[in-house]
Order: C-alpha cells, then sequence, then structure tokens
C-alpha cells in the first residue's frame, strides 16, 4: 500500500470513529425518519372516511352522480331533507360534515360547509367533484371527466431536453440543488475540520515527524483523499436513508414524493461538479492550515472561503428570474460559486452541454491547482512555528 | 562513505542568518554529538540534513547522496519536543508511524510489542498519548524513532524528562544501535551524556563550526599543561610550577613549558609528599564549551566595539 493511502486510510479510521461523526452521520438520517413517520403519522390520523352529508335545498343532486374514488379513500354522501336532521347526524357523531345547497345555488354558487371538527380535506375534495360532476349531468361523460380532472399541461423545452411533467418544479427538479447544497454543506464541515487538524499537526509538531516519513504531496493527497472518503461514506449513508424515506412515504401516501422522477441529467452535472469543488476547498482549507500560526487563526481566514462558496444565495433571485443573465453564468464558472450556482439554475434552465462542460473543467483546474498549492504550502509553512508565511515568501521562486 | 556529509552549509530566515557555514561527517556506526547554545542553529542543521530545508548554499548527502523519498525509510527522527498525536492511544499511533515508515501492519506490531515492554510502557499502549507523563511520551517518541531499525537516528534532546533508570536504559539502547551499524546524530545540552556516548563532536555558535572533531583530541587541546594533585598535607613548592590553585578536592598545578608530568610527580615523592591522587587535568566538555562559547562571545563584543 503506498503512502498516500496509509495516510489517507488512518485520516478516515481516525474520523469515522469520532464520536461527533457518528453523532452528525445518523442525526440527519434520524431526522428524515422522523419527519417521514410524523408526515404518515399526520396523513393516518388525519383520515376521516366517515360519511358527509348535504341538504339539497338546490335540487343539485336530485338524480346523485357518483365521482369516482379509490376504494380505501370513498366517503359515503347522505342526503337529508332538513338541516336539523343533518345537525342531529353530525352531533351523533354519525356524519363528520354536512353541506347546505341553498334554494339560491344556481344564482348565488354558494354553499355552505358545517362542521364541529375540522374535516378530513380529501372527503371535502370528493365533494367538490360531486358538485361538479351533477352540475354537468346530461353531457357526454367524455366531457365530464375533461371537466372534473385536472387537465394538464406539461412544458418541454424546444430542444426537448427539459421537460416538467404538470408544468411544475416538482421534487425531482429541485434535487440538483438538494445535492448542489448538502456537498457545499459537507464541504464546510469537513474542509474545515482538514484545515484545523493540519494547523493541530503543525502547532504540536506532529507534522515536523510525518514529513521525515512522507512527502508533503502524499501527506496532503492522503489527508485530501481520506477526508473526501469520510464525506462520501456520509453522503452514501444519507441518499441511502433518503431513498428509503422515499419510497416509503411515496407508498404512505405522501403525495409530493409519491411520483418522484430523478432527472438524471441535472444531477450528474451537479455530482459532476461537485467532487472537484470539495477537493479543491479541501486542499485550500490544508494550505490556509499549513500556513497560519493557530487553529483560531485558520478559522478566521477559512471563514473568508465559506462565504465565497455560500455567495449564489445572496444572487438567487436573479437566478429564479434570469437565470441566463451574465452574473449567473459567470458565478458557474467562478471558482468558488460554481457548484450552488450551477445546480441552482437547472431548475429554471436548461445548460448547454458547454457550460457544464465549462463549469466541470474549471472546477478541476481549480482542484488541481488548490492541491498544488497545498503542496506548496506545507513545504513552505509546515515548520514556520508561530509564524505566519507572508504572499512574498509563498510565490518566492524556492520552496525552502 | 560517509553517512552523512555537510558541506558549507547555510541558511538564513529573511534577514535573520540561522546557519552560516557549517560543515561536518558522519562515518557508520558512530555517535556524533551535535552541540551549542540556543539558537546556535542545531535544529535548522538537522532540519537541512533531513530535507525539510533546503539549503542557501552548501551541500548535504545523506546515505551516499541528496536525500530521497525512499531514503526517509532508512532514518529516524526525534524532534526535541512533541511529534506524537496527543489524542490518539499510543499503540495506534506507533502503528500508524511504523507503517509511514514502511513497515507492514504485522512486523510494526511484533516490534512494537518488544519495545513497548522493553520501555515498560506495554500497560499504557491505550491510554492516549497526551495521558502519559513527560517521561513517558518521551520514550514513546523514543520507540517511534528507532521501530524500523533505522541506519541514521537523528535525535534531539534524547534524555530530557527522563530519570535516571531511563536514560541508563536510553543509553543502553544506543549503543546497541550503534554495535548494529546504525549511525547517531544527537543534539543535545547534556554535556556530560556526550561525553559517555560520543565519539566525535560538533560545536557549532552563531551558525558557525566552533569545534569539531575527537573528543579526546579536543579535550587535550582544552587541556593546557596542568596535572591534579591531592595530598595528605599541604603541597610544597615544585620546581618547574608555574600556578597552583584549589580544584574541587585537589589542588590544580599549571606547568611550565619544559616540564613534564613525570617530573613534578617524581619530585613530589621525593620531598616526602603522600600522593593520594595524580592526574592530568582534562577539563570537562561543560568547561570547554563555555571556554569556547564565552570566548566567542568576548570577540564578538570586541568586533563590536571596534566597529563602533
Amino acid at each position: 500500500m503506498s503512502k498516500t493511502w496509509r495516510v489517507a486510510l488512518y485520516e478516515y479510521k481516525r474520523n469515522v470513529f469520532k464520536r461527533s461523526f457518528l453523532f452528525a452521520l445518523l442525526s440527519i438520517p434520524l431526522m428524515i425518519g422522523f419527519s417521514v413517520t410524523l408526515g404518515l403519522v399526520m396523513e393516518s390520523l388525519g383520515k376521516n372516511t366517515a360519511p358527509i352529508g348535504y341538504v339539497d335545498q338546490a335540487g343539485l343532486f336530485d338524480d346523485p352522480v357518483l365521482p369516482e374514488v379509490s376504494p380505501s379513500d370513498a366517503v359515503q354522501f347522505v342526503a337529508y331533507n332538513t338541516e336539523d336532521d343533518a345537525l342531529a347526524a353530525l352531533e351523533a357523531g354519525t356524519l363528520q360534515a354536512y353541506y347546505v345547497v341553498p334554494a339560491d345555488y344556481f344564482e348565488t354558487s354558494h354553499i355552505e360547509l358545517k362542521y364541529l371538527e375540522e374535516p378530513w380535506e380529501n372527503a371535502t375534495r370528493q365533494f367538490y367533484d360531486f358538485v361538479q360532476i351533477n352540475l354537468l349531468s346530461g353531457q357526454p361523460l367524455q366531457v365530464v371527466r375533461l371537466a372534473t380532472g385536472e387537465t394538464t399541461i406539461s412544458i418541454r423545452s424546444a430542444d426537448g431536453s427539459r421537460f416538467l411533467p404538470g408544468g411544475e418544479v416538482g421534487l425531482g427538479m429541485v434535487l440538483s440543488p438538494i445535492i448542489g447544497f448538502v456537498f457545499a454543506f459537507l464541504l464546510v464541515m469537513s474542509s474545515g475540520y482538514i484545515m484545523q487538524a493540519v494547523a493541530d499537526e503543525k502547532e504540536n509538531r506532529t507534522m515536523e515527524v510525518l514529513v521525515t516519513s512522507v512527502s508533503p504531496a502524499q501527506l496532503i493527497g492522503g489527508k485530501i483523499l481520506g477526508v473526501v472518503a469520510v464525506s462520501l461514506t456520509q453522503l452514501l449513508v444519507w441518499t441511502t436513508f433518503a431513498v428509503l424515506a422515499i419510497v416509503i412515504a411515496g407508498r404512505g401516501g405522501l403525495e409530493p414524493l409519491m411520483d418522484l422522477e430523478v432527472p438524471w441529467g441535472p444531477v450528474l452535472a451537479t455530482l459532476a461538479i461537485a467532487v472537484p469543488t470539495y477537493v479543491a476547498a479541501t486542499g485550500l482549507m490544508a494550505a490556509i492550515g499549513a500556513t497560519v500560526t493557530s487553529v483560531q487563526e485558520g478559522q478566521s481566514v477559512g471563514g473568508i472561503f465559506f462565504v465565497l462558496h455560500i455567495l449564489p444565495i445572496y444572487v438567487v433571485q436573479m437566478i429564479v428570474e434570469t437565470p441566463n443573465a451574465a452574473l449567473p453564468v459567470a458565478l458557474t464558472f467562478t471558482p468558488f460559486t460554481g457548484l450552488l450556482t450551477m445546480s441552482a439554475r437547472q431548475v429554471f434552465t436548461t445548460l448547454p452541454l458547454w457550460q457544464i462542460a465549462l463549469a466541470v473543467g474549471a472546477q478541476v483546474v481549480y482542484a488541481a491547482g488548490a492541491v498544488a498549492l497545498a503542496s506548496r504550502a506545507f513545504r513552505l509553512g509546515l515548520l514556520r512555528y508561530g509564524q505566519r508565511l507572508n504572499l512574498r515568501e509563498f510565490l518566492g521562486r524556492r520552496a525552502s | 562513505m560517509h553517512t552523512v556529509e555537510v558541506s558549507h552549509v547555510a541558511k538564513a530566515f529573511g534577514q535573520t542568518k540561522a546557519v552560516v557555514d557549517v560543515s561536518f561527517e558522519l562515518g557508520q556506526g558512530e555517535i556524533f554529538g551535535l552541540l551549542g547554545p540556543n539558537g546556535a542553529g542545531k535544529t535548522t542543521t538537522i532540519r537541512m540534513i533531513l530535507d525539510l530545508f533546503k539549503p542557501d548554499s552548501g551541500t548535504v548527502s545523506v546515505l551516499g547522496g541528496p536525500m530521497t523519498e525512499e531514503k526517509k525509510n532508512r532514518i529516524g527522527y526525534m524532534p526535541e519536543e512533541r511529534g506524537l498525536y496527543q489524542d490518539v492511544p499510543l499503540e495506534r499511533c506507533l502503528l500508524y508511524m511504523a507503517s509511514l515508515k514502511g513497515l507492514s501492519a504485522s512486523e510494526a506490531g511484533s516490534r512494537l510489542a518488544v519495545l513497548l515492554e522493553r520501555f515498560d510502557l506495554a500497560d499504557h499502549k491505550s491510554k492516549k498519548v497526551k495521558a502519559l507523563s513527560k517521561g513517558m511520551q518521551q520514550k514513546a517518541q523514543i520507540i517511534n524513532t528507532i521501530v524500523h531499525r533505522p541506519e541514521l537516528v537523528i535525535i534531539d534532546e534524547p534524555f530530557a524528562a527522563l530519570d535516571p533508570i531511563n536514560t541508563q536504559l536510553v543509553k543502553q539502547v544506543m549503543h546497541e544501535l550503534r554495535d548494529d551499524g546504525a549511525t547517531i546524530l544527537m543534539s543535545t545540552h547534556q554535556m556530560h551524556q556526550v561525553e559517555e556516548l560520543s565519539d566525535r563532536i560538533l560545536l557549532i555558535d552563531e551558525g558557525r563550526d566552533l569545534l569539531y572533531g575527537e573528543l579526546d583530541e579536543i579535550r587535550r587541546r582544552y587541556s593546557g599543561h596542568a596535572v591534579l594533585v591531592r595530598a595528605v598535607g599541604r603541597l610544597p613548592d615544585v620546581p618547574g610550577v608555574k600556578s597552583a590553585a584549589p580544584h574541587n578536592d585537589a589542588v590544580k598545578l599549571a606547568l611550565a613549558e619544559d616540564m613534564t608530568p613525570q617530573e613534578v610527580l617524581q619530585s613530589l615523592v621525593a620531598q616526602g609528599v603522600q600522593v593520594e591522587r595524580f592526574e592530568i587535568a582534562v577539563p570537562t566538555l561543560d568547561e570547554i564549551f563555555i571556554r569556547v562559547v564565552s570566548a566567542q562571545d568576548r570577540s564578538r563584543g570586541a568586533a563590536v566595539g571596534d566597529g563602533a
């Protein structure tokens, strides 16, 4: 095993078995699990298939036609001659609610709903469909279906590369920025860790012993690999839990998750830019760790770079309204801002392939530069105990 | 072939000249003492040997040529303070460090088991390094330096924080390493340890060589021409003795150029003096160190005075 891998393996084990890591690793799945369970519980608690009563004074339901509903959710509609009868049934607990269709309904289009406790939302929707269908009684069945069903308008871009089923931005479409934000979160967490670890090793002289065994490039390379592996482990666990939660919640009837379609193009593009961005940030933080005099100073300097990474949040309105304007496009190719800008723009526009390629390429170059920079900073700064490395020394000819 | 050859190296950090001109060689299987007051340039010189710093001028040859990554596995280095992960259990930390020196996990494990036992640290191997006493940490550092059986050992203040028993143990280990062919470069302020262990020394101050060579030869060079005598009663006047001065429990007699120690002893015996102790006065390394460094300080002061 090469020394780079040994360093990587050590860094990986050292982090993965930390209590704080295990806590962070499990906190997100627990949160997802809690949210899904809560959603399912709320859904089942709110479900009420008790009959709905109605008092038809307008003659709307003289010859009632029932809407098509799934048998498990179907609510029975019971006619009452007077409101007193309906109220008595409500108070007896036979009904969850009742409607009064007044005699002047056809003039006012006004119907009253009465209940003791708020009825099931699905039941009121069924009654709305019941009204619609009966208003159209006498029309051909096809017309009734079109009028009562939702007419779906999907949006497809002219080049066919972008498709929004139902014409809305669904959960699937925001997967790309969600992944972008998760990576940005991991990036802030773990690159901060590597900066702290390097500054700490420099401060306590461990670095001096390490570089008599491995080269600075092997050391920094191993550390970055180890930390990237830690974050990928985190991502894998989180993704597994998220997929499980989506499947369970979808089967459990949570609507936004029932027909989730993954837009693989934007998701893969986001992953392609996220990995080099992550490596670059980690390298940069390692470089900062090697050049500062203390962990505290490193955190202050590192904070500036974290702000640069989340800069796109401040121009989110422009990204939403004009995703192809000059600034969002420029931020897509900029080292720190590329990840979040590109992942967010993909929700509102179709990015040309050249823009994706250029953005990913720019991040790869940036990552290579950051790793080289970190290696040089190690060489120059690791033995400068209590001394800050100045820019002139850093840019000097010799790494001595 | 020398294990280490340092030739006229110089190193500056900005305006600060850490090393001005230092040259020395280390032969295989010797224990070499690198001495000097604080800030003399010892650590910078060591770091140039280890290729942690590139010299501004001069050359360094280690194990037959310039330093390479491959040679790192043949070198053991112990800095003056710390150098181990503080938040990690001792054995895990040492296993990792040994793996970076090219040892397999099983090899490192078996060697460490022996060394931990020998240094009386086996019962503490599961403790975090920061939970160990200073002396224990020092022993752990020594284990870390030698576990891969290096050909060149560079060790800074090996006896710091060690009690007499552990000091003896470390000396024994150093002798064993030397007997096995390892070359040891030891930097320390503890002169009596250098006198006991080293064959040759280099004394540097302000980044320059002041003294370099065989320890015995240096002692002779600084011995002056004197003898130490302890006798029953007061010493009589002896022809050819320039001066007499008390020296610990004896008297130090400075001899005239043409007088030999044998003639002094014969003269004392002839005068009926009951001699209890008679020896050539050889200065300790401490005395030589103070004399040389003080002379250097004086000459520097004079130069500054002249300049002013």
